[in-house]
This record gives structure tokens, C-alpha cells and sequence, in this order.
């Protein structure tokens, strides 16, 4: 075993290390494992920013972002978790900036908010348009300064299960190659999300759910699997993101017609109605031919030069390098692209999983939040509470626990996997199963989903998975930095976590949030369905059952914008 | 369209490199990094390096195109494919390279390390528990280099970083300014002092190719100047680089000219000057050093000093101040024409790159900061 820790985190975005560091201040010996250096983390390509009723730019309250949120979340979010999290969001944002984070500021000094979608008052707080890039930095500086070890480039593989609890992780060291075990009394899973499903997404390349994949082969329950965020405005053809930020300020989008056609759709709201309600109207007008290339126009012009270049020069270089247009003279194409898991594994308020010792924050967490549909800048916000929480509950288990066992034939029976990946010389290359998978995916369970192509999806997956057993070729035998090896993996898990997906999505008979079945049952069922889907892998496959809302005091009631 | 790559390929094992080519066909919007992905995924499955966000936002894809540092991901590869050039693609400088295009970033980390780079708060926390009060302008101070995101472009293209190896380096010393010029930070002195050490700032030889290669427009070569210039307005100036720099002042506004006889001794010391007088009287014989004597004064004196004079009275002393004309630089850098356009104008074209923050602007925003704790 390469070393043990009291407490070991699995991630180092924004969740992972400020789960980090919450235990390190609660007294444990903390460990963080990444496969990527922890300021090359997803959470860093955050845009728009991150929120808590501060009520500096208008009246606001916990309780209102609280309603807003179940509201977002189309009723099917934990109340009793939101409360907690509207509550201590604001403390958070404050810690954040006593520790140094650069957030854009008022005139009398204080964070600057800007209005987002869905949200009842202006409380995004942001950094222009690069706050993810601002608090992966400020984390990372308090990593720093507390000298917390981190296995950089440590893909974490597989989790140990001995004796009911969770006892440590199996790594590939990329840089240098060879398994590496890594013990810890307790482990956070802050692993993100796995938007790479699908072919046109805003997440990185790194975003392929391996935590959730991990604690799916541990038996753990996923939750809420069919709810994937479609964010409206991911640029043609990249699908790279452009910020809520935009709308925020007050651009427009606008279909071939030259309409502002979201005054069909929320005309109240219009362009800052909530994520599902936006890109279900942008595809509409698509499908009905009032698109340009499949995309529509978010315009930004009237904005003017001083505003775009103070609030959104990330979104404008974005827009420059990777479109070619400059915002303040063209309108810019976008169109919905995956973007968030809504989903993901089941915990409870401080990130404990049903597995003793294991806890999970963040993306690849499922506490939940944001039930069907997130708001906009709630998720940066929910690493940091959630990952703060998840950091003092592992690390105070931790240390009222002393013995770590991890048995020598789970080293064993990994290095023997994972000779067994290296040696298959028969069959094909992962990039043609992980293109069939992502393009599949985005045709059949995108922003609208039809009963008979989610079936003929659920059959894709099956014969995906076929490929995938009858062998992937790991052209790269190497040791060092095998990136080969790591991308076949991470391809298996994706695979499964799409067949938890569709078999959650097809049993979902209504729709909710980001889960929309038009054409067969266009309502919410509360009656059936105010529930969540829990997914568990058993034997070779996914198996479904479903759990109740935790409801404290607001009523389901039609979502308007 | 086809594109052509020569990619440096690097085996660890064997230490070999190798030059080898790749013709691939990609879509026409590809970058650098989409096409080394199908190089990767068709072609060749052990080609090494890293990757992630794919949006120039997280740092891990830098390396070198025709020997210049770059984002793979922010590269568009149409113009180049339809000019038919094939470039040569490489692993960044002055890391050692541990596989093809990817290097060993632990040199760099460790200079990121040994600025502090930590807010050391020199304020208590507001009474009511809530955030510092500071206004956006004084804020947008550190702007630049608050936009680093740690890829090392800079630091593979640091001159002074090849010829000493333990220089803190562009990026370390950009993380440093960020702290520096942070207006919750109590220990400024502390690190301009660090700072100011062996391998410090005054190592930087302004080559500017930091500042020329940075994808995020951080400007590293500007925040090493504020460095500079803060060192000296502090009174930190015993290096022989602020001397140096500072003998440049006083003979600029003296006689004009520059007197390098009496640089020498001024930024090195009288002793070490006498060591060199056989260096000196060699050049000397090569007509490499004008003659001390007689003492004479640039016939438009006026002019030099009267130009110390504008840049004197020009706003705030140190950071705060214009370390280097970025006024006239970023007029330059922009295809500046017409005298009466401003820089928001010039930054507002099309095309034109992020607007930096411009020394002296808005700067009477205010401060609003609690007293400082009884030390």
C-alpha cells in the first residue's frame, strides 16, 4: 500500500478540495487523488458564477433561493436539503472571499450579484465570467498553504470495499505508471459529472462519471439518473459553454425569423426563464425549421463594448477564438448542449453514501439539490457547502475510527484487470464505440425524449456494451503517462452509467424538468412520480426502484416563467 | 481538410526522440488539440499528451508549435492546413519532457509554491462576518494576473529561466504581483523581500516573450516591472537590478546619456568594479566602451529630463503606478492611429484582444478597509 489517511478525497475540483480542506481544518490527515493537477479540475470552466442570498443588489433571502430552487428543481429536489444549503451559502461565500477569491465588486465595495435564470432577485454572485477559474484557484491556494499531500495524475479505478466500510482507493499513476493502493478510513467521492455521454457537451474531456461508476460496481444506489441539463447557449459547433452570464446581462436570443421568441414560451422571464424551459423552446424552433444550421442567434450587440468587455470578456474570447464572431458586433450561434447531471449518487445531508466511510460531493452526488432541473449558478454553490459538509462528517467519523485493512488481494486482483485490459489484441478501438455512444445519445435521450427511440436506445447500449466486453484495443503498453489505458477505461464506465440513464428515463412516465416526453405524456405526474428513481447494478445490469421527496413546506404548483 | 503534423515524439524508457509525421483528414473548425485527438484515436494510440477542459480555461494542453509555446485547444489549424504547412509540434521548454508532449510540471509547481501564493490577510474579517469592502476599480489592479491558469506557456519561453534554471520564473513571480497587489493582504513587505532575493525579479532580462506567448494575456513581464517598482517605492532596492536600474534613472536625467563607466560600479559595487578593470580596459582598446572623460552633456538635456519629470508627476508611485507606458505599448499593440481615441475605443474593435487593466485609471475608486490588527 502506497500510503493511508484518515480521510481521502477523490476529485480535486471545487467540491474535492473544499472538502479537502474542511477536514484538514477539522484535524484529520487528508489526502486528495486526481488524474488531472487540481487546477486543471471542470469546475474551473465554470462562467457565470455561484449563489447565495446576500441581498446585496436587492432584497433577498435564504428562503426565497430556497423557493426558487424547489421550484427549479420542478418539485422533485430534498427540501429539507435546500433549506440547509440556501441557509449556509451565504457563510460560504463570505469564507470564500475572506480567503482571497476575486469576485467582482459594487461601487460601495461589496460583491457585485447579477440576475439569473429562474432566480426570484439578482443573487448570482461572479467573478466577470470566469468564477469557476477564480475559486479553483483560491481553493487550490488554500490546499497549498495547508500542505495537503496530492496524488496528481492518480486515476482512481476502483474503491475497496472490507469488513462494510469503505477503506481505500486502487489508482493508475498515470505520470509513472503501476497500480497504486491508497488507504483511507474514510473517502469523498468528488469525481463530477460524466456530460462526455454525449457528443455536444460543454464538459471536459476528464467528465466521464468515474465515481459514480465506481460506487455503481459497489453496489450503491444512483439517484435521479435520467435528469441531464441541457444548457441553452453552448456555442456551433463546439458545444463549448457560453455563461447564463450572457442572458444575465441581458442578451437575446433570437431565431432565423429575427423574433425574441422566448415570449412564446416565458413571457415573463423570456430569455432568463430556468435551463429546461429555455432549450426546450430553442429546440422547438429549431425542429420547426425557425433555426440557422441547427442553432439560434444569442445576441449580445445592444449590450455595448463597455459592458461585454467589463462582464463577459471570457464569453467574448470563447466567441472570437472558437466561432470567429466578436459579440459586440455579431450575433452568436448556439444551441442546447449536455451540460450538468442532476443526478448521481445517493447521499444524505452530509454526504454519507449507504456504504460506511463512503461519501460523495458535488456533480457526482446526489443529495439532492437540484432535483429535476438545477438553477444556474447553484451548482458551483453546492460543491462548496456540500463539499465543506461531506469534508467535517468524513473527517469527524474518521477520527473517532483508527484501523485501516485493506486486504493484499485487492492490489492483486486490479494489477490482474488491468493486465487484462492491456492484453486484448482482438477487436477495436474505444474511439468508434465512445463516437456511437455520444452521438446515439444526444439523437435518442437529448432535450426531448420519445418512448420508442428511448427503446432502440436502451438496445444501442446493450449491443455498446457487447463491443465493449468482446474487447477494447489499448494500442499504448507503456507505464508512463498511458493516457490510452485511462480513455478505454473510463469508456466502460460511461457505457454503464448511459444504460442507468435510459432505463430510469423510459420508466419515467411524465414530464419533469430536464426529462420532457411531449408527445406522450407532457404533464407532471405527481401523483406517480413526485419521487426519485433509484438505480442499483445488480448482477449484470441495472435495476430501478424509486424513494420519496423529502418534503418540508413547499407545495408542488405549476412551473411559470 | 488534411492536415500535416510533425510531431517530436519522446520515449522515456529509451530516451530516444523521434521526429515522425502524421496526415490526417479533420473537420474544418478543428483546433491543434482535435486533431492530435485523431491522431491519437485512428492513427496512433501511444501518442502522449494532456488535455481537459478543451475552452483555454484549464491549463493542461501547452505546448509548442514551430518552436513557440501555445494552447493546443485555442489553435485553430484551418489557415495553417490551407498553406499547406506542416508544423512541427514539440513538448514545452525548460521542463524536463517525461513522453511526447507531455512534460514534468513539478519545477513549475514548486516556484508556484515558494511565492506564498495564499492570501496572508492583514485585516481583520469585517465586523458584521461578511466580505472586505473594496471597490472593483482598486480590485481590477491585479486583474491580469488574476487570469492565470497555471499552463506554463510562459514559463517554456523564459529566456532567463534557460540560462538559470532556479529563476522563480514568469509565471511564480505573476502568482506573486497577484498577492502583492491585493488589498486584503497584510504581508506585502515580507514577500517583496523574498522577492527580491537570489533568483527573484531582477533575474527577468524583459525579453518579453512571456508576456508575447501568454494565451490568457496575463502579461507576466507587467507584473514583474509592478514588482519592481514596488520593491523600490518600499525602499527594497539593494539587488544589484534595481541599482542598476535606478543608475539608469539618475543618469537619463543628469546628463542625458547613459554613463557606463559608472554603471558598473554603481550597480556592482566599487570592489567588484576593480576586479573587472582588465574586462573594461580590453573593451575599451575594442572601442566597446566610450571614454569617461571629458564629462560631457547631451546637447537635449532638457528633454530627458523633462520627460522624468512627466513620468514622476504621472499618478500613483509603485504598482499602482505606469511601470512601463502601458498607455503607449497597449496604443502600439492595438494598430493605434487616430491621437483622440481611447483606449476602450481601441479595445473595443473587432478582433481585439481582453482589455487589460490600464495603471492610473479610475484609481480614485475607494478602498473600504478596517483598520489593520494591532500587530
Amino acid at each position: 500500500m502506497e500510503a493511508t489517511h484518515d480521510v481521502l478525497v477523490v476529485g480535486a475540483g471545487c467540491a474535492g478540495m473544499r472538502a479537502a480542506i474542511e477536514a484538514y481544518d477539522a484535524g484529520a490527515n487528508v489526502a486528495v487523488i486526481s488524474k488531472l493537477h487540481p487546477t486543471r479540475s471542470h469546475s474551473g470552466a465554470a462562467e457565470g458564477g455561484i449563489n447565495a442570498a446576500l441581498g446585496n443588489a436587492a432584497e433577498d433571502s435564504p428562503e426565497i433561493h430556497a423557493f426558487d430552487t424547489v421550484k427549479g428543481s420542478d418539485y422533485l429536489g430534498d427540501q429539507d436539503a435546500i433549506e440547509i444549503f440556501t441557509r449556509e451559502a451565504p457563510g460560504d461565500i463570505y469564507q470564500l472571499e475572506h480567503w482571497g477569491a476575486f469576485f467582482s465588486r459594487m461601487v460601495d465595495g461589496r460583491l457585485a450579484q447579477r440576475p439569473f435564470g429562474a432566480a426570484g432577485s439578482p443573487r448570482t454572485v461572479f467573478a466577470a465570467d470566469i468564477t469557476g477559474h477564480v475559486l479553483i484557484q483560491v481553493l487550490y491556494e488554500q490546499l497549498v498553504k495547508r500542505d495537503i499531500t496530492v496524488y496528481e495524475e492518480y486515476f482512481a479505478w476502483k474503491l475497496v470495499e472490507n469488513d462494510g466500510r469503505c477503506q481505500g482507493v486502487i489508482c493508475w499513476d498515470l505520470l509513472n505508471g503501476g497500480i497504486k493502493v491508497v488507504g483511507g478510513k474514510t473517502t469523498i467521492l468528488a469525481t463530477g459529472g460524466q456530460g462526455r455521454i454525449y457528443r455536444t457537451t460543454t464538459n471536459a474531456y476528464a467528465c466521464t462519471g468515474d465515481g459514480a461508476a465506481m460506487a455503481l460496481r459497489m453496489g450503491l444506489p444512483l439517484k435521479d439518473m435520467e435528469f441531464m441539463q441541457f444548457h441553452p447557449t453552448t456555442l456551433y459547433p463546439t458545444g463549448i459553454l457560453l455563461t447564463e452570464g450572457c442572458r444575465g446581462e441581458g442578451a437575446y436570443l433570437i431565431n432565423s425569423e429575427g423574433e425574441r421568441f422566448m415570449k412564446t414560451y416565458a413571457p415573463n422571464a423570456m430569455e432568463l426563464a430556468s435551463r429546461d424551459v429555455v432549450s426546450r423552446a430553442e429546440q422547438t424552433e429549431i425542429d420547426a425549421g425557425r433555426g440557422i444550421n441547427g442553432s439560434v442567434m444569442l445576441d449580445m450587440r445592444h449590450l455595448g463594448a463597455e459592458r461585454i468587455i467589463e462582464r463577459l470578456p471570457g464569453s467574448r474570447e470563447l466567441s472570437m477564438t472558437f466561432a470567429g464572431l466578436d459579440p459586440i458586433y455579431d450575433p452568436i450561434p448556439v444551441r442546447p448542449g449536455a451540460h450538468y447531471h442532476m443526478g448521481g449518487i445517493e447521499t444524505d445531508n452530509d454526504g454519507a453514501t449507504e456504504l460506511t466511510g463512503l461519501y460523495a460531493a458535488g456533480e457526482v452526488a446526489c443529495v439532492s439539490v437540484h432535483g429535476a432541473n438545477r438553477l444556474g449558478g447553484n451548482s458551483l454553490m453546492e460543491t462548496i457547502t456540500f463539499g465543506r459538509r461531506s469534508g467535517r462528517a468524513a473527517a469527524e467519523w474518521a477520527l473517532s475510527n483508527t484501523t485501516i485493512d485493506v486486504p493484499r488481494s485487492a492490489e492483486a486482483d486490479a494489477e490482474r484487470d488491468l493486465r487484462g485490459l492491456l492484453d486484448v489484441t482482438e477487436g477495436e478501438r474505444p474511439w468508434q464505440i465512445r463516437n456511437d455512444l455520444g452521438t446515439s445519445m444526444l439523437d435518442n435521450f437529448g432535450v426531448f425524449r420519445r418512448e420508442e427511440q428511448m427503446a432502440k436506445q436502451i438496445e444501442i447500449i446493450g449491443e455498446l456494451r457487447e463491443r465493449y466486453a468482446r474487447g477494447v484495443i489499448v494500442e499504448d503498453k507503456g507505464e508512463v503517462f498511458n493516457s490510452d489505458l485511462v480513455q478505454a477505461i473510463e469508456l466502460g464506465n460511461m457505457i454503464d452509467l448511459a444504460a442507468c440513464m435510459l432505463q430510469a428515463g423510459i420508466a419515467r412516465k411524465e414530464s419533469r424538468g430536464a426529462h420532457a416526453r411531449p408527445y406522450d405524456y407532457p404533464t407532471r405526474d405527481d401523483e406517480n412520480f413526485m419521487k426519485h428513481s433509484i438505480t442499483r447494478w445488480v448482477g449484470d445490469g441495472p435495476v430501478l426502484s424509486y424513494k420519496d421527496v423529502r418534503y418540508t413546506k413547499y407545495d408542488p404548483m405549476e412551473r411559470k416563467y | 481538410m488534411q492536415v500535416g503534423l510533425k510531431v517530436w515524439r519522446f520515449n522515456s524508457r529509451t530516451g530516444e526522440r523521434e521526429l515522425q509525421e502524421y496526415e490526417i483528414a479533420a473537420p474544418e473548425e478543428a483546433t491543434l488539440l482535435d486533431c492530435l485527438d485523431i491522431v491519437k484515436d485512428q492513427h496512433d494510440g501511444t501518442l502522449a499528451y494532456r488535455k481537459s477542459c478543451r475552452m483555454m480555461i484549464c491549463g493542461s494542453c501547452g505546448m509548442r508549435m514551430d518552436g513557440a509555446a501555445v494552447l493546443a485547444c485555442k489553435t485553430r489549424m484551418y489557415d495553417i492546413a490551407q498553406a499547406g504547412h506542416v508544423p512541427v509540434i514539440s513538448a514545452m521548454g525548460n521542463l524536463p519532457i517525461v513522453k511526447d508532449l507531455v512534460v514534468d510540471m513539478e519545477p513549475f509547481w514548486d516556484k508556484f509554491k515558494s511565492v506564498d501564493p495564499f492570501l496572508q490577510p492583514g485585516y481583520e474579517e469585517p465586523p458584521d462576518g461578511k466580505e472586505y469592502r473594496i471597490g472593483q476599480a482598486r480590485m481590477n489592479v491585479i486583474h491580469k494576473e488574476a487570469l492565470c491558469i497555471n499552463c506554463g506557456c510562459c514559463v517554456s519561453e523564459c529566456n532567463s529561466m534557460e540560462a538559470d534554471p532556479r529563476f522563480l520564473g514568469p509565471q511564480a513571480l505573476a502568482k506573486a504581483m497577484r498577492f502583492v497587489g491585493d488589498p486584503r493582504d497584510g504581508n506585502k513587505i515580507a514577500r517583496l523581500e523574498k522577492l527580491n532575493g537570489e533568483h527573484g525579479i531582477w533575474e527577468c532580462t524583459r525579453c518579453y516573450m512571456c508576456t508575447e506567448r501568454c494565451p490568457k494575456g496575463v502579461d507576466p513581464r507587467d507584473a514583474i516591472a509592478k514588482l519592481g517598482a514596488e520593491s523600490m517605492h518600499e525602499g527594497i532596492d539593494r539587488d544589484m537590478g534595481a541599482k542598476h536600474a535606478k543608475w539608469f534613472v539618475v543618469s537619463a536625467k543628469t546628463t542625458g546619456w547613459l554613463r557606463e563607466t559608472e554603471l558598473v560600479p554603481k550597480t556592482q559595487g566599487v570592489i567588484s568594479a576593480i576586479k573587472q578593470t582588465r574586462f573594461a580596459l580590453d573593451l575599451a582598446l575594442k572601442g566597446k566602451v566610450p571614454p569617461p572623460f571629458p564629462p560631457h552633456v547631451a546637447k537635449n538635456v532638457k528633454e530627458s529630463r523633462r520627460l522624468h519629470d512627466l513620468t514622476t508627476q504621472q499618478g500613483p508611485k509603485g504598482y499602482m503606478g505606469i511601470v512601463q507606458g502601458e498607455r503607449a505599448l497597449g496604443k502600439l499593440a492595438h494598430g493605434h492611429t487616430a491621437e483622440d481615441e481611447t483606449l476602450a475605443e481601441i479595445y473595443a474593435r473587432p478582433g481585439a484582444f481582453t482589455r487589460p487593466f490600464i495603471a492610473g485609471e479610475e484609481l480614485e475608486a475607494p478602498v473600504f478597509l478596517e483598520k489593520p490588527p494591532e500587530r
